[in-house]
């Protein structure tokens, strides 16, 4: 067993509170990634499961125990760096042995774990190098062997990939990927990129501000955001977010600029509870079209304000009333800049959120 | 760096200046100690001895007991310096890496105490080392001479530490170290520069020592060679060329030590350990 728990966890550097009492738990076994903004305290928070960082109040446990006052060494975890944190006078061979050497295991025991780690990561032609004379990707790699050659309850990742070029980034993405669903440890997993949040991650953990925004797993984080910042930190483009007023009896979504937007029956009970309500209105840019066709799909008048083609889709900027909404289309959708279209809004997509408190709004199944 | 002409010319002036104002009286010495009397009073002066001579060493080793002088001075010097690298390692990373208030403070204090006249301990130390019953003996030099050399060492230790990435240690405390064995297993080999750097300003310091080593040491069985050296002069003699002989056999162990910890003493060892 070797899951972590934290209960009303609280960092505070004298006065000031940087974690503010965060309850999680992560199953054993599970990848769990913590992702947010910088200075949102997912590092902070996972450097305090490794013991790298007191806590100031609430619990820890990892596999049961309770690991508030035990030093790192003792709670049998492993941790991958953001700047690797190679040993440089130790070659690739006595990086990986080092906590083997420590915990006194015989020379064969040693030799055999991590000859076998660094066949895993395909750096077994390296062991005599020092990390010097590595490639960025070779001593990720390195790092991450050091790692698994302890077998340790749960790894720990610290933004590992955020020093690589987008190819090696998305290379070790799936090495990663692989590693974990062969060695099945739990994993907590600290990223800004949602790239690698929602590609890896079993669950997500969105933080803002020293606070857990959503628990989910990428779909739920993704189709169901509980919070206007989660729905605004994933997806690229983000989503689009505009003010509205909800219409009579929860029929119609007015956008500024007196554009209606007819709900589906579906959804119209829950909006009817807000008729007459500001609120903010959310449509990720894959659920805007170039023209309005099929079932639940709104027609609105736009104007394209810029076309940004990326080879597998088109991003078209438009402008829709006093507001502008991002769209993603098919790259062969013909948009020219300045040019007037009839934009369709996939009406069984769309998210509200109170303006005050930016809380989602939704009903069962939406 | 590349240099104007010019400036180049300067560089290259005050470097000439500088080595000639530091190699001048090793080389007048190291001349002085294969002339005969005769020859070093001879006018005009001579600077390369014109009939080179051994009998100055022979007289240094047969003379006074240089050979003991020489090992009190290597305990001592040795002693001192272990105990100063030591000590002064844990000051400069508790320095660097804890949180500690009024750190600035406490580094202040360490230059300041760095400058405090020799002189002025002299009588503190003297009867401290009476009444331990510690004269004569190679603990009344050790000691003083590790505490002495600590500002220094602990100033220059903590600018190495300062520039070893924290998470290196984090790895190694993750990878089961304590963090005092973290800054031997990781921070001391790294900066190892700085760490050879101390312990030859430690060294050198104590072999050097003579005023100490004159009040606190006055049995010949217990001198080091900076006093042993005076023994050399008689009442109304003074033996240049053999006492010239002499320095040159109390310098070339410091050259040697030098020698051997002078290729440890480069920069760029911690090249690869973190992204940079």
């Amino acid at each position: 067993m070797s899951d972590v728990v934290l209960k009303n966890v609280v960092k505070a550097y004298g006065t000031t509170p940087v974690i503010h009492g965060v309850d999680l738990h992560i199953a054993s076994g599970e990848f769990c990634v913590f992702v947010g903004p910088s200075g949102c305290g997912k590092s902070t928070l996972l450097r305090m499961v490794a013991g790298l960082e007191g806590i100031t109040d609430g619990e820890i446990s990892i596999g049961g125990v309770r690991v508030n006052d035990l030093p790192p060494r003792e709670r049998d975890i492993a941790m991958v760096f953001q700047d690797y944190a190679l040993y440089p006078h130790k070659t690739v061979f006595e990086n990986m042995a080092f906590g083997l050497r420590l915990r006194k295991r015989p020379d064969a025991e040693i030799r055999r774990s991590v000859g076998d780690a660094a066949q895993i990561l395909q750096i077994d032609h390296l062991l005599d190098r020092k990390p010097g004379q590595l490639s960025g990707g070779q001593r990720q790699r390195v790092a991450m062997g050091r790692a698994i050659v302890r077998n340790p309850r749960a790894f720990l990742f610290d933004e590992p990939l955020s020093n690589l070029d987008a190819q090696l980034r998305s290379e070790m993405r799936v090495e990663i990927n692989k590693l974990h669903k062969r060695l099945r440890n739990t994993v907590i997993y600290v990223t800004h990129d949602q790239v690698e949040a929602m590609t890896l991650a079993d669950k997500i953990v969105v933080l803002s501000a020293g606070r857990i925004m959503q628990v989910g797993t990428p779909d739920e984080i993704y189709n169901r955001p509980a919070a206007k910042f989660v729905a605004g930190f994933t997806g690229s483009p983000p989503m689009n977010f505009m003010p509205c007023t909800v219409g009579e009896g929860g029929g119609t979504i007015i956008l500024d600029g007196d554009i209606r937007l007819p709900v589906p029956a579906a959804r119209r009970a829950v909006c009817a509870a807000h008729a007459g309500r500001r609120l903010e209105f959310g449509i990720r840019p894959e659920h805007v079209f170039a023209e309005a066709a099929g079932n639940d799909v709104a027609e609105v008048p736009a104007q394209v304000q810029l076309v940004e083609p990326l080879g597998s889709d088109t991003l078209g900027l438009l402008r829709i009333g006093p507001g502008e909404i991002t769209g993603r289309f098919a790259p062969e959708a013909a948009l020219a800049t300045g040019s007037a279209i009839r934009a369709g809004i996939a009406m069984n997509k769309f998210h509200l959120f109170a303006p005050e408190t930016g809380d989602a709004i939704r009903g069962p199944g939406w | 760096m590349k240099l104007a002409p010019n400036r180049r010319k300067t560089v290259w002036i005050a470097a000439a200046i500088v080595a000639a104002n530091g190699f001048f009286p090793a080389l007048w010495i190291l001349f002085t100690s294969f002339k005969t009397e005769a020859e070093l009073l001879r006018h005009p002066i001579t600077i390369v001895p014109h009939d080179p001579t051994l009998t100055n060493y022979v007289r240094v080793f047969v003379d006074q007991p240089i050979l003991l002088f020489l090992w009190n001075s290597l305990v001592v010097a040795g002693l001192s310096t272990a105990l100063c690298v030591f000590v002064s390692a844990l000051a400069a990373y508790a320095i660097v890496r804890l949180r500690i208030p009024g750190r600035n403070l406490v580094l202040s204090i360490l230059l300041a105490v760095s400058m405090f006249p020799l002189i002025s301990l002299m009588v503190p130390l003297f009867q401290t080392m009476r009444t331990l019953g510690w004269l004569n003996t190679y603990p009344a030099l050790v000691f003083p001479y590790a505490v002495l050399s600590m500002p220094v060492c602990t100033l220059v230790m903590a600018s190495f530490f300062q520039d070893i990435p924290n998470d290196l240690e984090n790895a190694a405390m993750i990878d089961g170290c304590t963090r005092i064995g973290a800054l031997w297993h990781v921070v001391v080999p790294l900066a190892a520069p700085g760490v050879f750097t101390a312990a030859i300003l430690a060294f050198v310091n104590a072999w050097d020592e003579f005023l100490l080593a004159l009040t606190l040491s006055s049995r010949v069985t217990s001198r080091t060679l900076p006093v042993g050296i005076t023994l050399y002069q008689g009442e109304f003699a003074f033996p240049w060329p053999i006492i010239s002989a002499a320095l040159i056999v109390a310098i070339v162990p410091v050259c040697v030590l030098i020698a051997i910890f002078q290729e440890r003493v480069v920069s760029g060892l911690t090249a690869g350990g973190v992204k940079g």
